[in-house]
C-alpha cells in the first residue's frame, strides 16, 4: 500500500511535469513556430513590393496579413499557456494581465487590490497560484453568474493570504467536492507547495475562497 | 471598414430588428456580434432578452467562442443542450456562460460578401428549433446585412 508521502511526492511530480511541459510548448510556440512565421511574413512582404501584376500583389498581401495574424494568434496561445511575466515581472503583474483578458472574454469585472509589498516567491510557488487563482476565476465565469468579484493580495512578513470572493449564486462546498476535481486539484496544488486553500459558500449568498501560501 | 448601420439612428434600428426575432421566435436571447473596424476580434454590440450587461463587454478572438468561429468560417453553427456534448470546453462558448444559454443558433452577416458579424439566437430551457425557424433567422441576417450595408 502507498504511504501520503508517496502519493504526494507522485501527485508534485505529475503536477511539475504538466507545468514544466506548458511552459516548454509556449516557448517553443513563441520562440520557435512563432519567429519562423515572422521571417516568413516579412518575406511576404518583400514579395508584395517586387511584384508589379496588381491582382498578384493582392493575393500576396491577403497572404501576407493571414500570417500576421496567425502570428498574433500563435503569441495570443504561448501567453495564455504559460504568461512570461510570472517568470519576470512577477505574480501580480501576471494576475493584473489575467484578469483583463478575463474581463474582455467573459464580461465580468474583477476587483484587484494589493496590501503589502510583493515579495520574491520561486517560480515554482507563483505558478500554483496562478494556476489557483485562475481555476477559482474559471468556476466564477461558469457557475456564480455574477457581474463582479473582488481579488485581494495581503503581503505580510511571513504570510501571502490570497482571497476571492463574489457574491453570485454559490454552493453546497461539500457536495462539489464529491462531483468537482477542480475544487480537488485546487486544494491538491496548494498542498503541495505547503500552502492551504479554504473554500467557503452560501446558496445566493456567493463564494469566498481564501489561499495562503507561508514565506520564508 | 464602416458598418453604416452602428451611427445613432442604426443603432436604434438594429436592437429594434433584434426586439423582432426576439418576439417572432419566441426565444430567450438574441445577439448580433460585429468584427472590429480595426482589428480581427469580435464584440458583441446589440441584445435582446438579455439578463445582464455581460456581453457589452466581452471580446473574442477571430476563430474563437461562437462569434469567432462563425466568422471565420462563414458558416453557421448551433450548440446544443450546452455544456454537454460540446467541441472544446465550456469556457470556450462566452456568451453561453454570459446569459445562460443551452442552446444557440448562430448564422454569418456579411459585409460586402465578406462574413463580418454574427447573429445568434439563444434558449435559457435548452429549447431548439426547427428548420423554419431556422431560415428565419437567415432571413433576419439578411435584412440585418442590409440596414448594416446600407
Amino acid at each position: 500500500m502507498e504511504t501520503q508521502p508517496v502519493k504526494k511526492n507522485i501527485s508534485s511530480y505529475i503536477i511539475q511535469s504538466q507545468e514544466d511541459e506548458i511552459k516548454r510548448i509556449a516557448l517553443e510556440l513563441h520562440e520557435g513556430v512563432g519567429q519562423t512565421l515572422y521571417s516568413l511574413y516579412t518575406g511576404m512582404e518583400f514579395i508584395e513590393s517586387a511584384v508589379e501584376q496588381q491582382e498578384m500583389k493582392g493575393y500576396v498581401a491577403d497572404m501576407a496579413q493571414m500570417l500576421e495574424r496567425t502570428i498574433q494568434e500563435i503569441r495570443l496561445l504561448a501567453v495564455e499557456l504559460h504568461p512570461p511575466t510570472l517568470g519576470t515581472l512577477g505574480l501580480l503583474p501576471a494576475m493584473k494581465s489575467y484578469l483583463k483578458l478575463y474581463t474582455s472574454t467573459y464580461g465580468i469585472v474583477i476587483d484587484l487590490h494589493n496590501q503589502g509589498i510583493e515579495a520574491a516567491i520561486s517560480e515554482r510557488e507563483s505558478i500554483t497560484l496562478f494556476r489557483v487563482c485562475q481555476e477559482a476565476l474559471a468556476n466564477i465565469a461558469r457557475f456564480a453568474d455574477t457581474m463582479s468579484a473582488s481579488i485581494t493580495f495581503q503581503w505580510k512578513p511571513n504570510q501571502l493570504s490570497i482571497n476571492i470572493k463574489d457574491q453570485g449564486k454559490g454552493f453546497d462546498v461539500s457536495e462539489a467536492m464529491k462531483k468537482s476535481t477542480g475544487i480537488a486539484a485546487m486544494i491538491e496544488r496548494m498542498c503541495l507547495i505547503n500552502g492551504e486553500c479554504k473554500i467557503t459558500s452560501k446558496i445566493s449568498e456567493g463564494t469566498s475562497i481564501d489561499i495562503t501560501l507561508p514565506l520564508y | 471598414m464602416v458598418y453604416n448601420g452602428c451611427g445613432q439612428t442604426g443603432s436604434g434600428r438594429i436592437n429594434q430588428a433584434c426586439e423582432v426575432v426576439l418576439s417572432e421566435l419566441k426565444c430567450d436571447f438574441v445577439g448580433l456580434a460585429l468584427q472590429n473596424t480595426d482589428g480581427p476580434d469580435v464584440k458583441w454590440h446589440y441584445a435582446a432578452g438579455n439578463i445582464n450587461e455581460k456581453f457589452k463587454r466581452i471580446t473574442v478572438r477571430y476563430g474563437k467562442g461562437i462569434a469567432g468561429k462563425v466568422i471565420s468560417t462563414g458558416r453557421a453553427m448551433s450548440v446544443e443542450n450546452f455544456p454537454e456534448n460540446i467541441s472544446g470546453k465550456a469556457l470556450e462558448y462566452p456568451i453561453m456562460l454570459a446569459e445562460g444559454l443551452k442552446f444557440a443558433y448562430a448564422v454569418p452577416i456579411h459585409f460586402k460578401g465578406i462574413p463580418k458579424g454574427v447573429l445568434l439566437i439563444g434558449s435559457r430551457t435548452g429549447q431548439s428549433i426547427n428548420e423554419n425557424q431556422k431560415s428565419f433567422v437567415r432571413e433576419a441576417a439578411r435584412r440585418l446585412e442590409q440596414k448594416l450595408n446600407g
